[in-house]
């Protein structure tokens, strides 16, 4: 059982190695949360979830650019891997489900990729359907997964008028579902103009977003 | 001059028009050019599609929306996504209801194994640029600037060649296997405009150089120094050394912490004038003032276009203009990239009536 001073120490070093991309250091310090018996929990969202959000704002404050983010990504995942299967009980139980992909027309998915990751260690189930998603993929999956969250992502102009279409058809079969949009050419006015229930203007705040739409919902009893 | 209804107060032709900025004198009024590539397909009543693979198509569309809306044509078949199919990989044409430009299906470089074996295509063959010779061999007959339908844009070459996530992880963590696939990229766009100068003299060549995936989006201005700047200097360099006879510079996105770097690039000269266009991020008045011996050209955000009542777009692109008007090496008003294929053609009708409203020199 680690003490307290290195349980910190741990949790520090994960940190530090998400946000400067040392993969190597968090398997290590991964490897010594379950050795050392540091709770799992803690260690992904005080260690390795607290650095990708750090990793957000150096993004935002144009500090860190798409190389750096991505390094850190992976640094992040290689540190999921080994700890989310020791997670146990109440702190396995997922979040929410969310369904994520680029919308038919578009093959950018950098963005998406992103914002998939802050929902993996934000603890929400994540069904990734890649990029050029047919809007009938979208449907499906939700009614297929009863996730309460659909995250759509565009970055092209052409295939942006592609997501009132999918909004649309997925509150048709499903009008309890929450819809997100983010890319590049979306603005909270075009989020609104299309019958989103959400908008991303980044991956971190995606998140944010998408649990504040998980309360909602279970607010009104119907998650 | 003047156009039935009245609206136009032009006193000079288009060509006399963009003649006179080229030549650094000042035109009677801003002249315009909304980049419309799969928006003139459709607004002529063919599929995206056959802008990408039909030269004569794409030629008909592109003059014939200008004439429709009464803005300068500069014209051009090419694309963004240049480099995965040129390489050996696969393209996918836009098809479907929501595509717009084509994109790389298959990349040419899927490991790093890949990276040593690629070798330089034939630059007669390759990709589209037997579709894009021919659509310049009409543009030709017809006494018109060729701009070459190949990339001049090393970065983005490279990137298309592989994956952009694979490219940017390559820039950090295998350096070598990036700069190898830049060295590639920027010796086939030698080689192709090599030879499009071979075959059409250099005099009547309009240089293509863009700078895309170098955007702030994703890279950063160190990033733009080590892996931009060198080769992007060697295509403006070696390009314009071949004598054509102006460039076109696209400044892609967010790029405001890369002008201090684009400034160190060779951009022509009086007698070889080079255009910077840049995107709806990017302050024009800031641009004028960095780059005053450029003519400038944007930046009107192309999302508003498509998406954005006429009064919106009537307003942003007043801003433009007035901002415009002022850059000391001229101003082409354009919006920030290519104009959304799905605009709605009265957006088009309204920036034009900006052009009118705003547009012209005391």
């Amino acid at each position: 059982m680690a003490t307290e001073a290195r349980k910190k120490e741990i949790l520090k070093g994960l940190y530090d190695g998400v946000v400067e991309f040392d993969e190597d250091k968090v398997v290590e310090l991964s490897n010594a949360v379950l050795a050392e018996d540091v709770d799992a929990y803690e260690a992904i969202m005080d260690g390795l979830a607290a650095g990708m959000e750090h990793v957000g704002d150096l993004y935002a404050n144009q500090e860190y650019f798409v190389p750096e983010v991505l390094m850190c990504s992976d640094a992040l995942y290689a540190g999921l891997d080994i700890l989310r299967p020791h997670l146990s009980g109440k702190e396995a139980d997922v979040r929410g489900q969310v369904v994520i992909g680029t919308v038919e027309g578009d093959v950018h998915d950098i963005g998406k990729n992103l914002v998939k990751m802050m929902f993996d260690v934000a603890g929400f189930e994540v069904h990734d359907l890649g990029r050029d998603v047919k809007l009938e993929k979208f449907v499906e999956e939700q009614m297929k997964t009863d996730s309460e969250i659909v995250a759509l992502s565009a970055l092209m102009t052409t295939s942006m008028l592609a997501m009132p279409k999918v909004i649309e058809m997925i509150k048709a079969r499903n009008p309890d579902a929450m819809i997100m949009v983010g890319g590049a050419p979306i603005s909270q006015e075009v989020a609104d103009n299309y019958g989103a229930d959400g908008y991303a203007q980044n991956a971190a705040n995606a998140v944010q977003e998408a649990i504040q739409m998980v309360s909602r919902l279970r607010e009104m009893g119907k998650a | 001059m003047d156009r039935v209804g009245g609206i136009c107060k032009d006193k000079m032709a288009p060509h006399e028009r963009v003649g006179a900025l080229m030549m650094g004198q000042t035109p009677d009024r801003v002249p315009f050019n909304p980049f419309a590539m799969g928006f003139s397909s459709l607004n002529c009543g063919y599929t995206i599609e056959s802008f990408y693979n039909d030269p004569q198509k794409s030629l008909n569309a592109q003059l014939w929306t200008a004439e429709q809306y009464g803005y300068e044509p500069v014209l051009l078949l090419g694309y963004a996504a240049y480099g995965g199919w040129e390489f050996g990989g696969e393209i996918k044409m836009p098809t479907s209801e929501w595509e717009g430009a084509p994109s790389v299906a298959r990349h040419p470089v899927e490991t790093e194994e890949d990276v040593e074996k690629l070798e330089l295509p034939d630059v007669k063959t390759a990709g589209i640029i037997p579709i894009s010779m021919e659509f310049s061999k009409l543009c030709d007959e017809m006494g018109l600037p060729i701009l070459p339908g190949t990339s001049g844009d090393a970065i983005t070459v490279a990137s298309n060649i592989t994956d952009v996530s694979l490219f940017c992880r390559w820039l950090m963590k295998k350096p070598e296997l990036a700069h190898r696939l830049l060295r590639l990229a920027t010796d086939h766009i030698l080689e192709a405009y090599q030879y499009w100068v071979d075959t059409f003299g250099a005099q009547k060549i309009m240089a293509g150089l863009y700078v895309t995936v170098a955007a702030n989006q994703i890279l950063s201005p160190k990033q733009f120094e080590e892996f931009v700047l060198p080769y992007q200097y060697e295509l403006h360099e070696k390009i314009l050394g071949m004598g054509v006879q102006a460039g076109f510079m696209h400044i892609c996105g967010e790029q405001n912490l890369n002008l201090p770097l684009i400034q160190q690039l060779p951009l022509g000269s009086p007698q070889q004038p080079v255009i910077l266009s840049f995107g709806h991020e990017v302050d024009l008045e800031k641009a004028a003032e960095m780059f005053p011996d450029n003519i400038i050209a944007g930046n009107v955000e192309p999302q508003i276009i498509q998406n954005g009542t006429p009064e919106q777009v009537y307003e942003v692109t007043r801003i433009a203009i007035e901002k415009g008007k002022k850059a000391p090496g001229g101003f082409f008003l354009m919006p920030g990239c290519e104009l959304p294929p799905m605009a709605p053609g009265y957006n088009i009708h309204t920036m034009m009536k900006a052009v009118n409203d705003f547009g012209f020199y005391d």
